[in-house]
């Protein structure tokens, strides 16, 4: 198996965030994981990369139980988290916030070979390689944050909620970018709010809500979906949801 | 023209009470001092206050209030000549008059024979002094009118020509021109052979400028580079790693202590070498810094804070305690600790050896480059870099696979290694050490030095070394009020410049060749 979580459970406290979960990715996909606010995306990925510790269930990366690992030993292993909510360092300068991605890699040839592909993707980055990241308009700063996570070689990259807060244009770019990591052998598991563009790119798609997966099945049959349709692809309008008072922010 | 009047006269009020109240404290006759020894050379005699640098100084002040009175109405709206001097005359006469009254009563109560000590327990007998210029009532109240008036009218003609000749604004950007110009950081990176000379003239400078200054100055730039020591170490905790450390004494005292206990012949009498000890001190205060690190890696920002303050507590009370007398000296402290011997090779060179503060300062200066040269190299290496990515985003730096808490205690052991080197060498220059010395005002001062001079630059935090601890010795003239100006200048550096005097650049630094190339097109002219 290449990539499995098997009834994944972890509380905050007293609140039960996630209340077992199973999914799977396999080699060279884009797995979209959607759901609401506060339905346990990022906690998802969270402990999965170590970054949340202290929950219950199996996490299988190639073969190897990964559960309850250190984050360093996680990323080292290929597994590369890319936070929500464009978190990059600010005072750094942008080529510093990309060899921050490549910390734990020695091999010097292969971190500048994957700096170059970086600036490939990305040729803004290279444009302002010597401008702190904090200067960065929101979407470079995205930008940069994925070209980051790129830095560290993934093989797995989970990536939460790349399109918060952009433009729709930059969503479109941003989301073909992710398109084309995936082209290169990278595998993803996408946590988005998005479900219309996640679903779009997505061979398979999961829905989250409050802990537990709902409905499954491959990107297409999820936009099929009537309740999915619902619930995140705006079917029902505002005024409706809100008389069935399950809008919740 | 109402306004102006009403105007004039609440800036006249703000003059008057400045003028009372600098009085009152008695800063007025110090600052009057201090002018008297500038212009005469240093032979002001205690006693008596020439009232012509009295007046000088209420001058001064009225000047600046009516300066700033005529910036702002520049400001608001175009006015002419006239009511500028109308202004000026009512700002001195309303302040004038405040001073004059407070001159008056106190005056009078001098001439009928009380003294008014009596009544206002709080003031000294400079401050009478300062009250009459020595001279009578009459004499005093015209001095001050004339001073006031004197002062607010050389602050309107300055203010005119100012005006007509744009003259400061001029000024000021005909050097931001100059210094576009020159861009001496450019000059460096183009020719670094530039660089390695400017740096070796400026080390040839350090070397013998103990040689050529006097002893109290020599005093000076010992605390100062001790302090500078220690800035860097707490630099390495709070500027790079963005822990807020505030007990840093701590492990300053650990260093003193365990150097005085191995040095001196009381309590244990070991007296073992000075470097061995110096060494061993660096190593406690680094497993003190371990010790202290390991609960404290998960708290941040205040938390930290509180808990690193109330160790430093927990060590000087037990240093200060009578449980621990025996093997620190209580209250006493230590006495007669250990100093390094002078090698042959100055009294081979100088003919003489060299008197023993000035070795100690060669010394003193030794170790801080040493220290200097580490913590430049951990700043640009990994560590480093892994450090200030914590210190940005904890969450992201740990995403990209930094053992954050591993690498927030080693940077806790390193920084007070560093204060426990500078605290062994604070002990050793003065030969003594005691819990006084441990307060919680050298924590601030450390703590002030990293961020005047800007957290997390290295040339940042030795100019705060010399801004924190060479600045109040400069205005030791002050006296008392050293203090209150002080903390003014500290709170105007950090209006001006938020970052810290000199707030780290960032390197351009460049892995990929190809990169480099690029930078190097950038650079040509």
């Amino acid at each position: 198996m290449y990539f499995e979580i098997k009834d994944l459970q972890v509380y905050y406290r007293a609140i039960h965030a996630l209340k077992g979960i199973s999914l799977t990715v396999n080699k060279g996909e884009i797995v979209a994981l959607i759901g609401g606010n506060g339905a346990g995306k990022s906690s998802t990925l969270n402990s999965i990369s170590g970054l949340v510790q202290g929950q219950s269930g199996i996490i299988i990366y190639k073969d190897e139980e990964i559960t309850g690992l250190p984050t360093d030993m996680i990323v080292k292993k290929g597994i590369i988290q890319v936070p929500e909510g464009r978190h990059i360092f600010p005072k750094l300068t942008v080529q510093e916030n990309l060899e921050m991605g490549a910390f734990l890699n020695d091999n010097k040839a292969q971190m500048e070979e994957d700096m170059e592909h970086v600036y490939q993707l990305f040729p803004r980055m290279k444009e302002r390689r010597t401008q702190p990241g904090g200067t960065l308009s929101g979407g470079e700063q995205q930008m940069l944050a994925i070209g980051r996570g790129l830095m560290g070689h993934p093989d797995l990259m989970l990536l939460d909620e790349p399109s918060m807060g952009l433009a729709p244009i930059l969503v479109e770019q941003i989301f073909d970018i992710i398109f084309d990591i995936n082209q290169t052998g990278t595998s993803i598991l996408l946590v988005e709010q998005n479900a219309q563009m996640a679903l779009a790119i997505a061979d398979r798609g999961f829905v989250l809500e409050t802990g537990e997966i709902v409905v499954s099945g491959t990107g297409q049959e999820l936009l099929n979906d009537p309740k999915v349709q619902a619930a995140y692809l705006g079917g029902e309008s505002e005024q409706e949801k809100l008389q069935k008072g399950d809008y919740y922010f | 023209m109402k306004t102006i009047l009403t105007k004039s006269s609440k800036f006249g009020v703000v003059a008057g009470i400045i003028l009372i109240f600098s009085e009152m404290i008695n800063l007025s006759s110090t600052l009057a001092e201090i002018l008297e020894k500038l212009f005469t050379g240093g032979i002001a005699t205690k006693d008596v206050i020439i009232p012509f640098y009295m007046g000088l100084v209420t001058g001064l002040i009225v000047f600046f209030t009516t300066f700033a009175f005529l910036k702002k109405q520049k400001s608001d709206r175009k006015n002419s000549f006239l009511h500028g001097l109308a202004a000026a005359i009512i700002i001195s006469l309303v302040s004038g008059s405040l001073i004059s009254v407070l001159n008056i009563i106190l005056g009078s109560y001098l001439e009928k024979g009380k003294d008014v000590r009596v009544y206002l327990e709080a003031l000294s007998p400079d401050v009478i002094r300062a009250f009459l210029f020595q001279t009578d009532v009459r004499h005093a109240v015209m001095n001050y009118f004339l001073s006031t008036f004197l002062g607010s009218m050389t602050a309107l003609i300055l203010f005119w020509l100012s005006q007509k000749t744009n003259q400061p604004a001029k000024t000021i950007r005909g050097l931001a021109r100059l210094k576009e110009k020159i861009q001496v950081g450019r000059i460096f990176e183009r020719y670094p052979a530039v660089k390695t000379i400017s740096i070796l003239l400026v080390i040839i400078a350090i070397l013998t400028l103990p040689l050529i200054v006097n002893a109290y100055t020599i005093s000076v730039l010992g605390i100062v580079l001790i302090y500078a020591i220690m800035g860097l170490g707490l630099n390495l905790i709070v500027g790079l790693s963005g822990q807020l450390v505030f007990g840093y004494v701590a492990f300053f005292a650990l260093g003193a202590y365990t150097f005085g206990l191995l040095t001196a012949p009381k309590p244990f009498g070991i007296e073992m070498n000075f470097w061995l000890a110096l060494l061993i001190s660096l190593v406690v205060a680094g497993i003190g810094g371990f010790l202290i690190g390991l609960p404290i890696m998960n708290l941040r920002g205040d938390y930290l804070a509180i808990v690193t303050l109330g160790f430093a507590e927990i060590v000087r009370i037990l240093i200060n305690s009578n449980l621990m007398a025996d093997y620190t000296g209580g209250p006493q402290g230590i006495k007669n600790i250990g100093q390094p011997i002078q090698p042959s090779i100055f009294e081979r060179y100088f003919g003489k050896p060299l008197e023993d503060n000035v070795w100690f300062l060669y010394l003193i200066i030794f170790v801080f480059l040493l220290i200097l040269y580490a913590a430049f190299r951990l700043q640009y290496s990994r560590t480093g870099r892994s450090w200030e990515a914590m210190r940005e985003d904890e969450t992201v730096a740990q995403a990209c696979g930094v053992t954050t808490s591993s690498y927030k205690v080693l940077a806790i052991v390193i920084g007070a290694a560093i204060a426990g080197a500078a605290g062994a060498l604070y002990a050793s220059r003065n030969t003594y050490t005691g819990p006084s010395e441990y307060a919680f005002m050298v924590s601030v001062n450390a703590l002030a030095v990293v961020v005047v001079g800007g957290m997390g630059s290295i040339p940042g935090t030795l100019l705060g070394a010399f801004i924190i601890k060479g600045l109040p010795e400069l205005l030791r003239d002050l006296e008392n009020y050293r203090m209150v100006v002080f903390g003014a200048l500290l709170i105007v550096m950090m209006i001006i410049r938020p970052e810290g005097i000199w707030p780290v650049k960032r390197r351009k630094l460049s892995v990929a060749p190809e990169s480099i190339e690029v930078l190097k097109e950038d650079l040509k002219p």
